[in-house]
């Protein structure tokens, strides 16, 4: 087949030469030419390889619905089945056919084809089950997965992708000519509309087809000309080109992606693709309609397009991919295919349809006439023959003669549907066309109106009505345009989906879905086996499941269907359009919320103090937090939190705590909140005292834990845990507001407002004494868990004297901007004294030695107050606390509950492991019995041993005996089961 | 991507709030005795149903008030938000599209896009 | 007449142009009586009426669906199974379940496609690190195949994740190698096959509008095809349960949030575990097509609409292209919701009630599909015996009661 270069227009000049490679092989394309066109051009049929039989396949659309033509695009990372029929070639671009090897000339794949009678639709539910199920894990389904997917995978890629908000009163979907004139009708109205349009240039059929003679007395290209520019001045208009709507939320949500680089390389490190995210009051579809093709023998042989295709390759691209076309129809639709072949001084080789002679329009019957066209009508095409293209095809005329005709293209028209995919993800209702024999847009569900053949209005003739009446309830002018048609034709069509072959082999095959090599065989079958739903159906022959959605053909398996059921199509109903409208690519979806900016990452005020002394991060939600500090590089983690751990026992240690969530109550009834959000009871606690309190939630469970500093009874500072802090005030603020609305009672995360710094060990009086020396830190002055205001150096400070370690410690409260000044001076007081910093993982030790609880490590939403031993901390006498009735349910009461416990192995030389259980048996039998887990396990060098926190079953009464603790390597230690306890027990460090 | 009215800082994407579960259920007075099952129904039990539903809401990225709401759980359409100390609207003033309990709304809602 | 596949009936019904086979299930009208109707033709619902007939000799059941079989989160999910769940209640009935998967496709006669790919849980922080080592030593005791992967590990098995240039490294992962993917149709249709031979009516577009009971026992069901009789019922509606459960007057502690999933266009296998990340809320598999299956989290709210919220996919596919840059280059193609039915404590209910011959299995949540041979068997077991089998007894109503409750929430790929 030789295709031929027609005459520049508007968007392909002849001087504009792009060079381009195809498997290898360098071609010539112009500007302006897609993939597609460019290979047209060189007379390229055969593009690719189908999924399943490895079949040769060429061209079969010029636009988004192209089922077969995908390619590699190996010189943009590689990135897998592009549409060759809409991607723009610039120069130096690599292109590559998929699915074949080790050639696309010779496919050893397409031995599949010799396989293809046993391979029927859902044969892999029946077979590959033998003789044993290891053939399935390794050979079976190997082999298949190598078979399937269609091309490589793409390479790394870090994409760079903007998101941009839209709010508008109307979005019109589609630049053609119903979208124009929507907008034009918009022109210098109230209304903020947006005009989307896929591809570079508005215009649509205009551009197109030759269907259209004048509008409005005027060239369709002067007076398109005219009006974009009328669109583009006007204030209240805005138009998105290279912009393809994919999705249709509700409410009125859309979601469309523009190609940044269109007809070029995309540049690295620049922003290829944007995602508009659209808010509208209405939306306007004017997107189309599209051709669907036929089912028949051989169907799928490079060489066959669709005609309306085949003229815009005309028309848009000035190329025509054969000089002389059959053109096989049975609608009206492919009249304007005719003209424009003649108008370019070509004509088509045959022209076939299905339709009686009467049913063809005179004008067609007058230019086939005048041409010498051969005609045939009542016809229809039993099969297309040709190895990798097509060489001839097999007619039946009306008088049921067979006639044989060489030809190297073939266009086919098998009748035109609305573009209903983005009303259907809208959630509007479809209703057969019993006449034009489509399903189209009836009942919205949103504020959405069709326009145009999207709307089923295949014809032009109430153009100005349809507009203006769908468009009354706006505020616009009021249309009135003149159209002149060159091809004079109201749609007509005639029911055909399948043509039934000449002579029936195992290995005849009408393809009913091209990408997936579905055949009407399969359908058949499927209604036989019982898959008469059309869900059903899809998914056991994978109808429709390929990525163009089956634009071109799911109608006609509906009426394959429907006819051999016996039904009505709409009994037989259509399968939910998903969303994208076309696949739509992963960078864009993430947008610039990746990467580097992925989740922000939270920063103590004196980060850059941790970053430069040494300190190893750990993530605890999004904080970044100092784990532990290296002093030199060789430092092992062990090393550094047994020497952090020792230094705090034995002089003094700092902690950076402001992670700690921090949350100001205030307001007259604070103190009658306070109560019912926490198990303990403030009333009796004096101003300027602090306590350790457990907040539970309503299922008795512990939530979260902290210090509560009362200021007063109108005024409190909670602390929360890091990870806890939005819980926390966001429950606090639900139960304000809505259980207990007449308190009086406000609060607010001060969290970022305050350093806190932990300080603690035997010498932290010491230091503090230095740091603050016009404060008196005497026990008597300054008792445990008390707090006070003080100014140092002009600064409002907030010191708290508790301790997390077991040791003397204060917590000091600073504003942020000064933290890392008065940490600074800390550290400089405390050298003396042998002060030094420590990170989370020696805080966490210290405190399991003292026996504190982490909520979220000890804790697992499973666990009461009374399950670790902290029954004091309940408020007895209080009426009413979160949780509270849950505390006396009869599964909360039971005496065998988890409980925590302390462990330590009975050969102090074992080591124990966290997450590992505690059971009764030395010897593991699996299943086994488990007692609990442990929660905390750390090596101390104070204990000189290894020791765990845990909860087991009965674990309070369990004290005192022994168990086992399982090991990773699935045998056991050896344990004691202690009070959870090791340090201090009776606190005279904490109090003195 | 529903578009939630808030009372207090008008109509906003679904992406500024949060969700509360149903509106209107009071939390029994923790000073009367209740048993079990009863104490186990507030805590876990929520109504759940198909059309119209009484639910809260709360404007977490704005200005942190709570309030009610009645949607359509068959659609998600918003059909009122009001304060949380107006009254609760009467249902019988909204029409639910939900014909049969669990029947599927008059709306291609996955089941059915092809009118009946 | 029992159907049998093999290469060579393929073979066969090939020569003759694949028009001979037999239907796989009948197109019943109802009866008037059944001795146990299933409400809800999916998975679960039709596993139920198959092993109702064949582990209990039942003959006179019905499934009634309001659609069409397995359209509803059978069909719908992301296909992940395996069984190493925290607690021994949730480990045994997900064990029990894999057991079963292992052998369905020669059971059922019908290749249900279960590849034991492996399944990867990712630690992408301590706290990960200490919830996942916790897991896999209680799946160890509980003789479950469950392995604690080091980062070396987990990039030898899937080379194209970046474990270390992330906000979240990858810190390990648990890893259970009998885990893995299956064809969520096909169970459906395998189940519906078999049971259909064995008698069971299987009656699709019939649904069910009110249960009917009288003196707190069982009397019927209200149908779109009229009303049916029947000594006792389940119900196994997933999101929609809770409605039908409250038209008997049960209130059942459910919430139905949308749920979502997507995949992409087909390419050559890059993947071959499926690895689930909980942290960033991603997990994917590849399936034999070749499409890359990615779940994504619920939304807050409530809705029967199968829809959910756009920002849950961003939020998903932020994840993906920075856990695997290859991914940069892909293309979602289609993406869709269920509804999902979430317990308080993320665990299912399988459970008889107040009324006498009502019984319940919902509350799956995101991880249902895993469990449907599982959940099935033992809710036939429950429905035939009148009471629970030893493996859903803890999955009671009354533990909401109690406060005895199965707290899954850390082992559920989705957080609630």
């Amino acid at each position: 087949m030789k295709s031929i270069n027609l005459k520049e227009n508007q968007f392909i000049q002849f001087h504009q030469k792009i060079s381009f490679k195809f498997d290898g092989v360098k071609y010539f394309g112009y500007k302006g030419d897609t993939i597609a066109s460019a290979l047209l051009r060189n007379n390229i049929n055969l593009v690719g390889r189908s999924f399943k039989y490895h079949r040769p396949r060429g061209i079969y659309t010029c636009g988004i619905e192209e089922p077969n033509a995908l390619v590699q695009i190996i010189s943009e990372y590689s990135e897998p089945n592009t549409r060759a029929t809409i991607k723009k070639i610039y120069e130096g671009m690599e292109i590559e056919s998929q699915n074949r090897w080790p050639s696309l000339e010779n496919d050893f794949g397409s031995i599949n084809n010799l396989f293809s009678p046993i391979f029927s639709a859902g044969f892999y539910y029946k077979t590959f089950m033998g003789p044993h199920k290891k053939f399935w894990k390794n050979l079976y389904e190997p082999l298949i997965r190598r078979a399937a997917g269609l091309g490589k995978p793409p390479k790394d890629f870090k994409g760079i992708s903007n998101h941009i908000h839209h709010n508008v009163d109307v979005t019109i979907i589609g630049g053609g000519l119903n979208g124009l004139l929507a907008a034009k009708s918009f022109i210098n109205s109230n209304y903020d509309v947006l005009l989307i349009e896929f591809e570079e240039q508005l215009g649509g059929i205009i551009n197109n087809s030759n269907k259209i003679s004048l509008i409005d007395n005027k060239e369709p290209k002067d007076w398109l000309k005219e009006t974009i520019q009328e669109i583009e001045e006007s204030k209240n208009v805005k138009i998105l080109k290279n912009t393809l709507v994919t999705t249709y939320n509700y409410i009125n949500h859309l979601i469309a992606i523009e190609d940044r680089f269109v007809g070029s390389k995309p540049i690295e490190g620049k922003v290829n693709s944007t995602l508009h995210k659209i808010r509208t009051d209405h939306t306007i579809l004017c997107n189309g309609h599209i051709e669907r093709f036929l089912s028949f023998q051989n169907n799928d042989l490079p060489g066959i397009m669709l005609s309306s295709s085949f003229e815009k390759y005309i028309c848009r691209y000035g190329i025509a991919p054969s000089k002389e076309p059959v053109i096989f129809s049975n609608n009206s639709n492919s009249n304007s295919l005719v003209y424009s072949l003649i108008k370019a001084g070509l004509k088509p080789k045959a022209y076939i349809d299905s339709r009686s002679g009467e049913k063809i329009e005179p004008n067609l019957f007058d230019l086939i006439r005048k041409n010498d066209v051969p005609l045939y009508t009542n016809s229809q095409i039993k099969g297309a023959f040709g190895s990798k293209k097509i060489e001839k095809i097999l007619i039946e005329d009306s008088s049921g003669a067979l006639n044989e005709i060489k030809c190297d293209q073939l266009c086919l028209s098998g009748g035109i549907n609305p573009d209903v995919h983005l009303f259907t993800q809208s959630k509007g209702l479809l209703d057969w066309d019993e006449k034009d024999l489509t399903y189209k847009p009836s009942k919205p569900f949103q504020p959405t109106i069709t326009l145009g053949s999207a709307s089923g209005q295949f014809n032009f003739d109430h153009l100005n009505s349809d507009i203006n009446d769908k468009l009354k309830n706006f505020k616009i002018k009021k249309l009135d345009v003149k159209l002149e048609l060159n091809t004079n034709a109201k749609y007509n069509i005639e029911k055909l989906w399948e043509v039934s072959p000449q002579k029936k082999s195992l290995w005849t095959k009408s393809f009913i879905d091209l990408q997936n090599d579905v055949t009407t065989k399969d359908i058949r079958q499927a209604i036989t086996e019982g898959f008469d739903r059309i869900e059903h159906l899809k998914r056991y022959t994978t109808n429709s499941m390929g990525t163009d959605q089956g634009k071109i053909s799911s109608i006609n398996a509906l009426g394959i269907v429907s006819d051999l059921l016996d039904k009505k199509v709409n009994e037989v109903g259509t399968t939910i359009y998903r969303p994208p409208y076309a696949p739509l690519s992963f960078s864009a979806i993430a947008g610039r919320n990746c990467y580097e900016f992925y989740d922000p990452e939270r920063k103590s005020p004196i980060h850059n103090w941790h970053l430069n002394n040494g300190a190893i991060f750990e993530d605890v939600g999004q904080w970044k937090r100092p784990w532990y500090f290296q002093i030199n590089k060789d430092e092992t983690m062990h090393e550094a939190v047994q020497r952090e751990s020792k230094n705090v026992r034995e002089n003094a240690g700092i902690l950076d705590g402001s992670t700690l969530g921090k949350i100001e109550i205030k307001g007259e009834d604070a103190l009658e909140f306070m109560n019912l959000i926490y198990t303990n009871s403030f009333t009796k606690m004096k101003q300027g005292s602090a306590r350790y309190a457990l907040m539970l939630g309503e299922d008795g469970m512990v939530k979260d834990d902290g210090i509560i500093c009362k200021i007063s009874d109108q005024h409190f500072i909670a602390t929360t845990t890091t990870g806890g802090a939005a819980t926390v005030l966001g429950c606090m603020e639900e139960y304000a507001q809505t259980e207990w609305p007449n308190l009086k009672v406000f609060m607010n995360s001060i969290t970022e407002q305050y350093a806190t710094f932990n300080i603690s060990g035997p010498k932290t009086r010491e230091i503090m004494k230095k740091a603050f020396p016009d404060i008196n830190f005497s026990n008597e002055e300054f008792p445990f868990m008390t707090f006070q205001f003080h100014e140092f150096n002009g600064v409002p400070i907030r010191i708290l004297r508790a301790s997390f370690t077991g040791e003397l410690g204060y917590e000091i409260y600073i504003p942020s901007n000064s933290a890392l000044k008065i940490w600074e001076g800390i550290q400089s007081f405390g050298k003396e004294f042998g002060l030094a910093p420590y990170g989370t993982e020696a805080m966490h030790l210290l405190r399991a030695e003292k026996g504190y609880i982490i909520v979220g490590q000890d804790t697992d939403g499973s666990i009461t107050p009374i399950d670790l031993g902290l029954s004091w901390m309940i408020g007895k006498s209080k009426k009413d606390f979160l949780g509270k009735r849950s505390l006396t349910r009869s599964d909360t009461v039971r005496e065998d509950r988890k409980q925590l416990v302390g462990i330590v192995p009975s050969n102090k030389e074992d080591k124990l492991e966290e997450g590992q259980h505690i059971i009764l048996e030395k010897e593991i039998k699996s299943p086994v019995p488990m007692l609990g887990h442990i929660t905390s396990c750390y090596h101390s060098s104070t204990l000189g041993h290894d020791f765990a926190l845990a909860v087991i079953k009965n674990g309070h009464s369990m004290i005192g005996t022994k168990a086992y603790a399982s090991t990773s390597s699935m045998s056991t230690t050896g344990v004691d089961i202690v009070k959870p306890v090791f340090y201090d027990e009776d606190n005279k460090r904490l109090v003195s | 991507m529903l578009i939630i009215n808030c009372p207090y800082c008008g109509p906003r994407d679904q992406s500024e709030f949060s969700n509360g579960g149903e509106a209107h259920v009071k939390r029994p007075d923790g000073s009367k005795e209740i048993g079990d099952r009863e104490w186990g129904e507030y805590v876990f039990i929520r109504a759940n149903p198909k059309g119209l539903f009484y639910e809260r809401w709360v404007h977490t990225h704005g200005c942190r008030k709570w309030f009610n709401c009645v949607r359509d759980t068959s659609t998600d359409k918003i059909l009122v938000t009001y304060k949380l100390d107006e009254k609760k609207p009467n249902l019988n003033n909204f029409k639910s599209v939900v014909k049969t309990p669990s029947g599927e709304p008059e709306v291609g809602s996955g089941n059915f896009t092809v009118e009946k | 007449m029992k159907k049998k596949y093999s290469i060579f009936s393929l073979a066969k019904n090939a020569l003759s142009g694949h028009k001979e086979w037999p239907k796989m299930w009948r197109s019943p009208e109802p009866r008037e009586f059944y001795d146990v109707i299933i409400i809800g033709g999916g998975g679960h619902g039709l596993g139920t009426a198959y092993y109702l007939a064949k582990e209990h000799g039942l003959k006179n059941i019905a499934v009634i669906e309001k659609g069409w079989l397995g359209g509803g989160n059978t069909g719908r999910n992301t296909t992940i199974i395996r069984s190493n769940y925290l607690w021994d209640d949730s480990a045994h009935l997900y064990e029990h379940s894999l057991k079963l998967w292992e052998n369905l496709s020669s059971e059922l006669n019908y290749n249900v496609m279960f590849s034991q790919r492996g399944v990867m849980n990712l630690a992408h922080n301590e706290h990960d690190i200490k919830e996942i080592k916790r897991r896999v030593s209680a799946n160890n005791l509980n003789g479950i195949d469950s392995f604690w992967l080091s980062k070396e590990e987990i990039q030898k098995k899937v080379p194209i994740m970046n474990t270390d240039n992330l906000r979240y490294p990858v810190l390990g992962a648990s890893y259970q190698p009998r885990g893995g993917v299956a064809r969520h149709d096909a169970i459906a249709w395998g189940f519906a096959m078999r049971a259909d031979e064995m008698g069971v009516d299987i009656i699709q577009n019939c649904e069910a509008h009110q249960i009917r009971t009288k003196n707190g026992t069982i009397e019927g069901v209200e149908t779109s095809k009229g009303f049916l009789r029947a000594n006792k019922i389940g119900v196994v509606a997933s999101g929609h349960t809770g409605v039908l459960a409250e038209s008997a007057g049960i209130r059942l502690p459910l919430q139905s949030k949308p749920l979502q999933a997507l995949v992409s266009e087909p390419i050559k296998p890059i993947i071959d575990t499926v690895v689930m990340s909980s942290a960033v809320h991603a997990y994917v598999s590849q399936s034999d097509k070749g499409e890359l299956v990615i779940g994504a989290g619920t939304d807050s709210y409530n809705s029967f609409t199968q829809r959910g919220g756009f920002n849950i996919i961003e939020d998903t596919i932020r994840a993906m292209v920075e856990l695997y840059p290859v991914f940069g280059k892909m293309k979602m193609l289609r993406q869709w919701g269920g509804i999902v039915d979430i317990c308080p404590d993320a665990s299912p209910i399988i459970s008889k009630c107040d009324i006498d011959g009502l019984f319940f299995n919902c509350g799956w949540g995101t991880g249902g599909f895993k469990a449907t041979p599982g959940s099935a068997n033992v809710f036939a077991h429950t429905i035939a015996k009148n009471e629970p089998h030893q493996i859903n007894s803890a999955f009671n109503l009354d533990r909401f009661a109690s406060g005895r409750l199965v707290d899954e929430h850390g082992a559920a790929a989705v957080a609630h």
